[in-house]
């Protein structure tokens, strides 16, 4: 017969990971602060959780993520794993930098060029980050930088991918890059690329207006800068400005924490419903 | 007085959240989320009696929380009902390690926090929210799973 002490014995020999006591100290210090970005993570958890299952792979085995892109697949197979840089986290720092890699698209020129940009971008913010932690290692004071992505479409057509990265020193800021994939034809697509002419900047401008002025009178929490007093009021979007598609085959414009709001507010997203812009589409492919 | 514990405890907690997530990135996000929840909570009403039975609801709630938005539970499950009926023919190859990692967790739970956190029967029903005859009937199955000796003095 076993014993108890048995059991107790393999049980304390799970292996305790040094995070843990600067994970359960960073906890206790921020609890009641969530910041976005974790709110963030959560929700592209549920939504990529496939994904995540690949992504502890790559990491393990560059060969088997090689041998896994030359299954036989039925139909386009294009699908994102991860690259992770080596995560740092102690009392006074941490960086988790996670990097999309795309994988599938048989215009490899494409899929090339995007994971290169994903990959140099990544970099320099992890290398950039590895040179200011020893000042701040030294001098004391803390800061972190999280770095990941969320797949914010997937459908057979489209791929829509949200890159973001979180700076923390004292506040957060909260800076998103979109890139949406014609998973069919094996394209980029971008913001003018959908419309006729420039008039979408204008239309697409006053609805957001529009919508925040309505958000602003329903909710007095909201706050947007849109007043002239406001010392960058917010009047036009870019033309090139942070855009998704959605599976419904709308458009969402995107701000960056900061860009039209304050910080609590976040990442601003409105989603510009089709037939304000019905007229000045291209066509209706993506967009319906 | 709270703080405290979550650090004095945080090895055990971790190995509870272990067992629901099965790898260490999730186990560290469960035991993060689990803390907000209770310092939150803290703060809205007055410290629980027994300290430890309260936590240990939070984290196991939240570690099956965080297992299903993974979508791995439906599998897990299975993977636990097989487990128990193959398994129960072939004490022969039986190695204590290897079924004590793979005893489900319905199982493992109870016995983890009967015998190692020391909770009475009452408690563990409460924080995993089954009547006290259900638990028994669990330690009991686990006991027998890993051929334990039966202490009589476990069923209190």
């Amino acid at each position: 017969m076993n014993k108890i002490e048995d059991i107790k014995r393999i049980y304390d020999d799970t292996e305790i990971p040094g995070e843990l006591e600067s994970r359960v100290k960073r906890s206790i210090r921020c609890a009641g602060r969530k910041s976005y970005a974790r709110r963030l993570g959560q929700s592209a958890l549920a939504a990529a959780a496939a994904v995540l299952i690949f992504a502890g792979l790559v990491n393990a085995s560059p060969k088997l993520a090689m041998a896994m892109a030359d299954l036989p697949v039925i139909g386009p197979m294009v699908r994102v794993l991860a690259y992770r840089f080596q995560a740092i986290d102690n009392d006074q720092v941490h960086a988790h930098v996670e990097t999309p890699v795309i994988d599938g698209l048989k215009n490899d020129a494409l899929q090339a060029n995007l994971n290169e940009k994903y990959f140099e971008e990544n970099k320099a913010l992890y290398d950039e980050f590895t040179k200011d932690m020893e000042a701040i290692m030294e001098e004391g004071g803390h800061m972190g930088v999280d770095a990941g992505y969320v797949i914010k479409t997937d459908t057979p057509e489209l791929l829509s991918i949200g890159r973001y990265v979180v700076n923390t020193v004292g506040s957060s800021s909260t800076v998103f890059h979109y890139d949406t994939i014609d998973k069919v034809n094996e394209v980029l697509i971008t913001l003018p690329s959908l419309f006729k002419d420039e008039q979408y900047i204008q239309r697409i401008s006053e609805y957001v207006l529009h919508k925040m002025t309505a958000d602003m009178e329903a909710d007095e929490n909201k706050i947007y800068w849109i007043k002239e007093d406001d010392i960058e009021p917010f009047q036009t979007i870019k033309a090139d400005q942070a855009f998704y598609i959605t599976g419904n085959h709308t458009l969402v414009i995107s701000f960056d924490k900061y860009e039209v709001a304050p910080g609590y507010m976040g990442i601003a997203e409105f989603e510009i419903p089709s037939e304000e812009i019905r007229d000045l589409l291209v066509s209706d492919q993506y967009i319906r | 007085m709270l703080k405290r514990y979550l650090l004095e405890n945080k090895e055990a907690h971790y190995r509870m959240a272990l067992s629901y997530t099965k790898n260490k990135e999730d186990a560290l996000d469960v035991i993060q989320d689990s803390i907000e929840k209770a310092l939150r909570a803290i703060r809205q009403n007055v410290l629980p009696q027994n300290l430890n039975a309260w936590f240990y609801k939070i984290l196991i709630r939240t570690a099956i929380d965080h297992v299903r938005k993974r979508k791995d539970l439906v599998s897990m499950e299975q993977e636990e009902m097989e487990f128990l009926v193959k398994h129960e023919d072939h004490y022969a190859q039986f190695d204590l390690a290897t079924a004590m990692a793979r005893l489900p967790n319905a199982y493992k739970t109870i016995l983890v926090l009967r015998f190692f956190e020391d909770l009475k029967i009452t408690d563990i029903a409460e924080v995993l929210g089954e009547n006290v005859n259900t638990v028994k009937t669990r330690l009991y199955k686990a006991l027998e799973l890993l051929k334990l000796e039966m202490r009589e003095e476990a069923y209190e």
